[in-house]
């Protein structure tokens, strides 16, 4: 049981990363085709 | 410990419904991290328009307060809480955008003072927390998980190294419960701290980065004394997060010596699992913006993105801060971690004072 949870959060951590990446990768990609243009703040 | 708890639940449910059941806890966080920026606009337009001295506080930490505020009195209903679990994405977007505000010469330079002060921070603060879980009675693996939490990087570090040291599910909570919650006081400390020592930006920036321990409160840290520093905030807590391989492989093995299980099999394989995969993509942004990939309108908007990428996360840090809960923790574990996150600070802050001296910043 206990290895089972490590797995799940070990599985979970890296997809966490992987989503992270591509969406930012995804904008940056966005924002260099000038699809998204002066985000603002 | 929101975090934790969100982890254990997680099925390999479908994506519309995983979709689904975030969407009002981002909803949540957005208006909170939007009555911080509010809020922060508002008390500054009123002290001009009245000509009143009142100091400026950051949306951050409004952020933070409103969600301290709504997680401590009226609570956070359960509809909320995969969403609001949902900031620790936002944190490692955020971070991989704000890549393109750095040059990848400033990162191997920066990357490289980082480094040296994060590898004498981790020896000086590993025998220091074992010191004193010894002192204080801890088992030993709660006080490996305190010890991995409080030097490399919080929450994710003691998650990490509870799988590989096979630590029970209670003292997890315990190590992640004290990290939080120092976590949260480090936030009101180490900003005036560094106002009251006249530190610059830079030099503030890598003493929060080394010296706060999870990595959304290192950068609110930063962010709490001003852009410039939370951009050095982020590169110091990114070179200190990807030192969690190499010290978590160092305890499996210890621990897998100590009792009596097979050792790591192939550690090359280990260090590359356990290795952050954000600061891959914060190395590649970073690449890009050095190869004058984006023009500096782009580069703009990507530095943007990644402050509202951070408005949640700031959102998240206080709406996940339940301190009923922490109570229900015990004192002695959060004695320890605030012992140790004192002497940590002070090491932290000598090394960076020193390092500033020798190193220009």
């Amino acid at each position: 049981m206990a290895d089972q949870v490590v797995e799940k959060k070990a599985a979970r951590s890296l997809s966490l990363d992987g989503w992270a990446v591509a969406i930012a990768l995804l904008l940056a990609a966005l924002v260099r085709l000038g699809v998204l243009k002066h985000v603002g703040w | 410990m929101a975090s934790s708890t969100a982890v254990l639940r997680a099925e390999p449910i479908q994506l519309p419904k995983r979709l689904l059941a975030i969407l009002p806890g981002i909803g949540l966080l957005t208006i909170v991290g939007l009555a911080g920026k509010v809020l922060e606009k508002s008390i500054n337009t009123y002290s001009k328009a009245h000509h009143l001295v009142f100091p400026n506080i950051e949306y951050v930490l409004w952020a933070i307060l409103i969600g301290l505020l709504i997680s401590n009195t009226i609570g956070v209903a359960e509809v909320f809480k995969p969403g609001i679990a949902t900031y620790e994405f936002w944190l490692k977007t955020g971070i991989v955008l704000l890549g393109a505000r750095f040059l990848l010469a400033d990162v191997l330079k920066l990357g490289a003072v980082s480094l040296t002060l994060v590898l004498i921070e981790l020896i000086l603060s590993i025998g220091f927390m074992t010191l004193l879980g010894r002192i204080f009675g801890l088992s030993p693996k709660l006080t490996t998980l305190l010890a991995v939490g409080s030097s490399i990087c919080g929450v994710s570090a003691i998650i990490a190294t509870k799988g590989a040291i096979e630590a029970d599910d209670e003292d997890a909570s315990f190590a992640i419960a004290a990290i939080l919650a120092l976590g949260a006081l480090a936030l009101f400390t180490f900003p005036p701290i560094g106002h009251w020592l006249g530190m610059n930006d830079r030099v503030y920036g890598l003493w929060a980065g080394t010296g706060v321990d999870n990595t959304a409160e290192a950068v609110a840290a930063g962010a709490l004394y001003s852009d410039a520093a939370a951009k050095i905030a982020v590169l110091a807590k990114t070179t200190r997060n990807a030192m969690i391989g190499f010290v978590v492989l160092g305890y499996a093995l210890y621990w897998a010596a100590r009792d009596g299980r097979q050792a790591v099999g192939n550690k090359a394989a280990f260090l590359w699992q356990k290795f952050p995969k954000f600061v891959l993509g914060f190395l590649l942004i970073s690449l890009l913006a050095s190869l004058s990939i984006f023009n500096k309108d782009q580069v703009n908007s990507l530095a943007n993105l990644s402050r509202w990428a951070f408005l949640l996360t700031f959102a998240g840090v206080g709406l996940r801060i339940n301190f009923k809960e922490m109570k229900k923790q015990g004192i002695r574990p959060f004695i320890v971690g605030a012992l140790g996150e004192v002497v940590i600070a002070a090491i932290t802050l000598g090394l960076v004072l020193g390092a500033s001296k020798i190193v220009k910043m």
